[in-house]
């Protein structure tokens, strides 16, 4: 299958990486000659030296065998020419990176529907989106969202004296009977274990539970968190990314403070920003931090667009006593320091786009992807076809490949809890977590 | 500066203003008054200066911007000039002083006026005063862009300096097609409000001179006792409501007609519309209180109705009146006396600061005082989703600080003239905001016959100040306006 990107900056870069790791044919066209070089040099693709929006320069990269054209520069207009012309000329699927919300407004005359194309994803506010989710629990150090956020996957570490602490599944699942939930892995010391019933828990694991969406805030008091309710929330920097988050508080009433270092900015997010305060200063300024009370607050977010700032801001929060804190970090590398520092969690704008991107991107059997921070395992959702080996078998049945385990079943409008004497039907929707080693057994199960 | 183009621009607008007298004179025809020579006589004359000084100033390009200003201000100076020609020539007003100031009055949509017994008055004449305040209410300059192509390119200049509000807004790309609409939907409402006042009994003449000083926000009446004459609720209520409209910005009006519901979108509007009921239920209240109608069904009715009836005819600078309230309780006095500083919506035909100005300084305020408590924050004020930019909040501060000041000159003077205090307090502000009644010996029950002309005079001048914003002819006494561009 060939795949075109349109675009080797941040994200088309690593989208590139992931897509030839997979055994996809990856063109990628760049108009920066050092980029193009870089990505042909560090990654196992064809490069294009060319502008994107050139339909001579798709040509060269060969869009009328291309299956999926990826137009993923840093310009909208570019991207959406793009994808218009690969539409036109060949490819099958045609996936935009946009930004700017006038594009894509639904209903518009320039909306995704009426131009053709077939995802338009917007990476900051994928960030924002999923930043929300994170400071909606105390405890939550990933989400991920299957079956169009009605399941979600949650990841959060396990306090001392917890009620789970020390306990095996098979004692939790009697224990805890009216809980609707899937304990999908278990970190301990930087190792991912895919759990059976022997498993236990002990404080300090970092779990990833799965749960439909309705239950999952009764989930972190079981690990030993206080009930949080987000009244108040901080954010330092006013990326794209903070803005797009400041938009959510307000739509969601939630009271928000947003400061950023430029002038010029402050008066555009005060304008986007009717309900926000908005303040000119710093984000490691604690002097102002403190002033505008992030001790006990109940979330405070750092989105400066620097990594480093972003780092050091959320630690002068969090060691003045905000609640619960997110940190927006661009360079993979940083992720892995996120809990051995003490912060609660972290948002890769980049890696949400490149999931976004890549679920679509797999899509067929495959409905969404999540890779997880600092976790080798992926969560994966497969659909059932009448010829899957799966289908009509009792889960007791199943020869489920080690370092895998079925997550949740969705079937129409039921989230079902898999249990020995269920059956797995045409049709379902099946929520699987697994270790990269295990994932072909897997896949051979759903083919 | 160019006195050339300046007095051609008002040349030309005089002969509009003759050429509008006709009409007085044609009404004067019908009910036989016996005054028809002296209108025709005014008409003639003002048509043959204006055209004599237009014809002898002809000049090719365009109008400078700063030349709007003086264009506007002498435009309307030499309208209550030639406005009270009229009066002169038929003989209703014996000097030139009090004429010029019932004119000023008429075209600023004050309404304060000289007669005693007004009822006395030729139709003719009482007709023209009445088309005065509805010329002077939508702008006779709007109405010369409307007619005129000519004025087309420095025609927003004259535009922005005679159309109330900090910024006025375009409805179509076109200035001409602009003032064309506005004065559509003027001509339109005032229409309406006069069937109205016939379904209610009145006959045409007392319907149609009504109607037009009613959306002018001017108050002329010609009855003695204004509206109180009218006993019937029904007139009330239709006079309130199209006081009220006359308030309202008109390009919500026009909006509406163009099939757009946008007023309760409009901040201002909710500002004015809340001002005004708020006004009127605190004046039912207190005068309930204070024992001024009994507290009976219709006591309660008839307290509503001269409560709205008197914050909607004070608030959008309107001036009929249905009651003395005078004779009400101080507190009541005091909620109305508040109302004489408030006006209508910008774009609207009502005089004093405007609502949004209010808002706007409200809203300023309330912004210092959180300023405090977040020293750093970037704060705005926004009317409705719009931001306002500093520099229009700064327009705003200083129009409402000049307005004090005029207020207070104005009191000032009137006082050095041996007006009493509370006399000269209530006159200035009736005058500044185009009002018309004010307080003391110049309440709702009097009128301003009885001062001196050079009371008259500087009322007259803060009649014009005010309806065109102070901005515009103050700005002609600024030094560098003079200066050679």
């Amino acid at each position: 299958m060939r795949v075109i990107i349109v675009g080797a900056g941040e994200v088309g870069f690593h989208l590139a990486e992931r897509l030839s790791q997979e055994n996809q044919d990856v063109v990628v066209v760049e108009a920066d000659p050092e980029r193009a070089e870089r990505a042909s040099e560090l990654l196992d693709v064809m490069t294009v030296v060319g502008n994107g929006a050139s339909i001579p320069v798709l040509e060269e990269a060969g869009i009328r065998g291309a299956k999926i054209l990826l137009a993923v520069t840093s310009q909208d207009e570019v991207n959406l020419i793009s994808c218009l012309a690969g539409s036109r000329l060949g490819a099958d699927y045609t996936i935009a990176r946009i930004s700017n919300p006038d594009y894509y407004t639904s209903g518009s005359v320039l909306s995704r529907e009426r131009l053709g194309i077939d995802l338009m994803i917007n990476p900051e506010r994928e960030a924002a989106r999923e930043t929300f989710q994170l400071l909606q629990s105390a405890a939550a150090t990933d989400v991920a969202n299957f079956a169009e956020g009605r399941v979600q996957l949650v990841g959060l570490v396990v306090r001392e004296g917890a009620a789970v602490a020390g306990k095996s599944l098979g004692r939790l699942g009697v224990e805890l009977k009216e809980y609707h939930y899937v304990l999908a892995a278990i970190v301990r010391g930087g190792e991912t274990i895919i759990p059976d019933g022997s498993s236990r828990i002990e404080a300090g694991d970092h779990i990833y539970v799965l749960s439909p969406a309705s239950e999952v805030l009764s989930i972190p008091p079981l690990a030993g968190y206080e009930p949080f309710d987000l009244k108040r929330v901080m954010i330092a920097g006013g990326s794209a990314e903070g803005l797009f988050l400041a938009q959510v508080l307000e739509e969601h009433h939630i009271e928000c403070t947003i400061l950023d270092r430029d002038r010029r900015r402050c008066l555009e997010l005060a304008e986007a920003l009717p309900k926000s305060l908005v303040l000119h200063g710093d984000a490691t300024d604690l002097e102002l931090l403190e002033m505008e009370g992030v001790s006990g607050i109940d979330g405070f977010v750092a989105a400066t667009g620097n990594d480093e700032t972003n780092l050091l801001s959320s630690l002068l929060a969090k060691s003045v006593g905000a609640r619960k804190v997110v940190s927006l970090i661009e360079k993979f590398e940083y992720l892995s320091l996120v809990p051995r520092v003490g912060l609660d969690a972290a948002v890769s704008p980049r890696m949400s786009a490149v999931n976004a991107i890549l679920r679509y991107v797999r899509r067929g059997r495959v409905t969404t992807v999540a890779t997880l921070k600092g976790i080798d395992a992926e969560a994966i959702e497969f659909r059932v076809s009448e010829d899957s080996a799966i289908a009509n078998r009792l889960i007791a049945d199943l020869s489920f490949p080690r370092g895998a385990i079925i997550g949740t079943i969705i079937r129409g409008d039921v989230i079902l809890i898999p249990r020995g004497p269920d059956l797995v039907l045409p049709g379902d929707e099946v929520i699987v977590f697994a270790l990269p080693e295990a994932i072909p057994e897997v896949e051979k199960l759903f083919g | 500066m160019s006195l050339r183009r300046i007095l051609n621009v008002v040349g030309l607008l005089q002969v509009f203003m003759g050429l509008s007298m006709v009409l007085a004179g044609l009404v004067s025809l019908f009910y036989r008054d016996g005054d028809t020579v002296g209108i025709f006589l005014a008409s003639v004359l003002t048509s043959a200066v204006g055209l004599v000084t237009y014809r002898r100033t002809r000049f090719k390009g365009d109008i400078l911007p700063r030349e709007g200003f003086a264009i506007v201000t002498l435009a309307w100076t030499a309208a209550a000039f030639f406005g009270a020609l009229p009066f002169l020539f038929t003989g209703t007003i014996q000097g030139f002083i009090p004429a010029w100031f019932e004119s000023m009055s008429g075209f600023s949509t004050t309404g304060a006026t000289i007669f005693t017994d007004i009822e006395a008055l030729p139709h003719g004449v009482l007709f023209w005063r009445s088309f005065t305040q509805w010329l002077g209410g939508m702008g006779i300059i709007v109405l010369a862009i409307a007619i005129l192509p000519y004025l087309g390119v420095g025609g927003m200049q004259l535009f922005k300096a005679e159309v109330p509000g900090p910024t006025p807004e375009r409805l179509r790309p076109r200035i001409t097609q602009t003032a064309k609409l506005l004065w559509l939907v003027y001509l339109g409402l005032t229409a309406l409000e006069a069937l109205l006042l016939m379904l209610g009994g009145m006959d045409l003449f007392d319907a149609s001179t009504h109607s037009l000083a009613t959306m002018a926000t001017g108050g002329f009446s010609p009855k003695n006792a204004s509206i109180a004459h009218f006993e019937s609720p029904y007139i009330h209520y239709v006079i309130i409501l199209f006081m009220y409209l006359a308030g309202v910005n008109f390009a919500l009006h026009f909006k509406a007609a163009a099939g757009r519901l946008d007023y309760f979108k409009d901040h201002e509007w909710r500002f004015y519309t809340g001002l005004l009921l708020g006004a009127a239920v605190l004046l039912m209240v207190l005068n309930l209180a204070g024992g001024s109608y009994p507290l009976s069904l219709a006591g309660v009715e008839h307290a509503l109705r001269d409560g709205l009836f008197q914050s909607v005819s004070i608030g959008t600078t309107t001036g009929f009146v249905t009651a003395d309230y005078e004779l009400w309780v101080p507190g009541a006095i005091m909620v109305l006396f508040i109302l004489f500083f408030t006006g209508g919506m910008a774009g609207s035909t009502g005089g004093g600061p405007k609502a949004v100005r209010i808002l706007l300084l409200l809203q300023q305020t309330a912004k210092e005082m959180r300023k405090h408590l977040h020293p750093r924050a970037v704060l705005l004020i926004r009317v409705g989703r719009r931001v306002v930019k500093e520099d229009v909040l700064a327009n705003v501060l200083g129009f409402v600080i000049l307005y004090a000041l005029l207020f207070i000159a104005g009191a000032t003077a009137l006082a050095l003239l041996g007006v009493d205090f509370v006399t000269a307090l209530g006159a200035s502000a009736a005058t500044v905001g185009n009002i018309g009644p004010g307080l003391g010996a110049v309440g709702p029950t009097d009128n301003y016959g009885w001062m001196s002309d050079s009371a008259l005079v500087v009322m007259s001048f803060l009649m014009l100040v005010g309806r065109l914003e102070i901005y515009t002819v103050l700005l002609l006494f600024h030094p560098e306006t003079w200066r050679k561009a």
